[in-house]
């Protein structure tokens, strides 16, 4: 098992944000975490990234105690992350954006710039272009080619998906694809039930800081407590999920009339 | 050939011929004081420019160098060059004992920390009489040997003052390309983001800070043995730490000749205004640094150097069209 987060919790005063929640993730795998806005996934997200401290539990990463370690002792021991709003390095260029996260595995700037270049190339982004030029889906996708250059064995993607045109998205999942085939392990915090069904083998539902439901997808929307967490207490169990097409609407059930008639 | 042509090039030719070609002291004086102004603001920019830490209260390294070559004449009769390293060293150890609490706080409660250091210390030495309290400390009225650096003339000063700037310049471009510098830049973009990449933050800010204190804490020095005269406000004083912001933040901060620029425009600036009002023009200094900072934050918060990027790539555009 590559990651394994055993009963964490985390408060902010009296309100409790996360609860009891557990993950097992093996190598090789891509989870998506789910949920409404207000779940405690982005929380519970912070504490596997080392930027948010759990108030209980405990976070084993590759048979280490990773609970209590600060976000660059995550990075060092192969935790990568991005940010549900991108924090690319606006004054530098693509190539040296990139180049700060080659830096951690590879001393001498010439060895970083090299490897940065390669991840620059498969991210499809122009090098010498000033971060500050790029538009949302560019700097999701530095945000990307970032944190794959700090060479990760688990990466954490917060909602880097989001706010993108059908072609950009269907872009975006190729790319996560291609990570994913080069042996990175991905744990994906995610809106668009589009790149959850796509990407994912397994789900976790989130709902005031519990994990209510996991499985696969399919299991998942069928799931009671899952949709009286989407659509309310007494909503009528929706019929079995059609695929949506590629582009086609983030919400995790149909309208409530769709089937119906 | 095309390396002495390059704009950088001139600018060091000139700068080597200035005082030949402007004999006069007056003129050499400005080109001192320009030189001094530049050291300190590049020391400060590699803190305050790359890494964005804005440090409001960098006279406390300034200041402790200021104190330390004239200290060592005064207790011992030593030369004043003895006490330049001894300046360093307390300012590196001064920087590191600072850093640990201050760096834990971010953007204006960093600056406001700093600030307050340095005024305490200021007070400290105000009343401290081994330092010569509110009187301060004199150096060597005359020269008993080459090794006092009290000089007649003002170009040994230009010239010792010219290879300190040329030495900071050339650990500041080795910095801006090595990993340090690409740290430091992505702290200042966003501390998280660079945690997250590995970035060790405290120790690489840190690591900066020291590295700004030493240099700083060397302007100081120069300071005080080319003026031979040193007290608790021209040492420590929250002025000189604002000359170094504003000289920087004008010329571009975070950039390695920024503040090249800034001084060049400030110190004639100032001297301008202190030989056509003289005496009664004493605050005119706190209405010039002023007017500078709301130009600034206004119009060009990167500085010239910024402004001259911006523009620089349409001139040539409109050049390439024609």
């Amino acid at each position: 098992m590559l990651l394994e987060a055993k009963n964490v919790s985390k408060a902010f005063g009296s309100f409790e944000a996360v609860s009891g929640a557990d993950l097992a993730v093996d190598e090789g795998e891509i989870i998506g975490l789910i949920g409404p806005n207000g779940a405690g996934k982005s929380t519970f997200f912070n504490c596997l990234a080392g930027d948010t401290l759990p108030t209980t539990g405990r976070i084993v990463f590759n048979g280490a105690d990773v609970t209590r370690a600060s976000p660059e002792a995550h990075a060092r021991a192969g935790i990568g992350r991005t940010f549900q709003v991108p924090a690319t390095f606006d004054d530098m260029t693509v190539i040296d954006n990139v180049m700060v996260g080659a830096f951690l595995r590879h001393l001498h700037r010439n060895d970083a710039r090299d490897h940065a270049r390669r991840i620059v190339d498969l991210t499809g982004l122009r090098p010498d272009q000033p971060a500050r030029s790029l538009g949302t889906p560019g700097r999701k996708r530095l945000e990307i080619a970032r944190v794959l250059a700090t060479d990760p064995r688990l990466l954490l993607l917060d909602e880097s998906l989001a706010g993108l045109t059908p072609t950009e998205l269907r872009d975006a999942i190729a790319l996560v694809r291609r990570i994913h085939e080069m042996g990175v392990t991905i744990v994906i915090v995610e809106h668009i039930m589009e790149v959850i069904m796509t990407l994912t083998k397994r789900v976790l539902v989130f709902n005031q800081g519990r994990v209510i439901a996991s499985g696969t997808f399919e299991a998942v929307v069928k799931d009671e407590a899952v949709i009286e967490a989407y659509l309310g207490r007494g909503a009528r169990r929706p019929p079995p999920y059609p695929p949506p097409q590629a582009g086609e609407g983030s919400s995790i059930f149909p309208p409530p009339h769709a089937g119906e008639g | 050939m095309k390396k002495i042509l390059s704009p950088w090039g001139l600018l060091a030719a000139g700068l080597l011929l200035y005082p030949i070609i402007f004999s006069d002291p007056f003129y050499r004086d400005i080109g001192a004081a320009f030189l001094l102004a530049a050291v300190s603001a590049s020391a400060w920019n590699i803190v305050g420019g790359y890494a964005g830490q804005v440090s409001v209260g960098h006279s406390m390294f300034f200041g402790l160098g200021a104190y330390m070559p004239l200290l060592f004449y005064t207790l011992w009769g030593w030369s004043p060059i003895a006490g330049i390293p001894a300046g360093i060293l307390l300012s590196i150890a001064l920087a590191l004992v600072i850093g640990m609490p201050t760096f834990r706080l971010r953007g204006h409660y960093f600056s406001m920390a700093t600030i307050a250091v340095a005024e305490l210390i200021r007070i400290f030495f105000g009343t401290w009489n081994l330092v010569g309290a509110a009187i301060g400390l004199q150096g060597p009225a005359t020269a008993r040997a080459w090794w006092d650096l009290t000089f007649r003339s003002e170009l040994p000063y230009y010239y010792i003052f010219l290879a300190v700037l040329g030495i900071l310049l050339y650990v500041t471009f080795a910095i801006e390309h090595r990993r340090f510098g690409f740290y430091l830049r992505a702290i200042k973009a966003s501390e998280r983001a660079a945690r997250s990449l590995g970035v060790p933050v405290r120790q690489t800010k840190m690591k900066a800070l020291a590295l700004s204190a030493a240099f700083t804490s060397a302007a100081g020095s120069l300071y005080a043995i080319k003026t031979g005269f040193i007290d608790p406000d021209s040492g420590f004083g929250i002025l000189v730490s604002v000359q170094m912001v504003i000289v920087a933040a004008l010329g571009g901060a975070g950039t390695l000749f920024g503040p090249l620029v800034g001084a060049l425009i400030l110190v004639p600036l100032q001297t301008a205004a202190n030989t056509w009002f003289g005496g009664g023009g004493s605050g005119l200094t706190f209405i010039l640094y002023g007017g500078v900072i709301v130009l600034i934050a206004r119009f060009e918060p990167g500085g010239l150097f910024e402004l001259w990027h911006r523009l620089a790539p349409r001139r040539w555009r409109r050049a390439r069209a024609a």
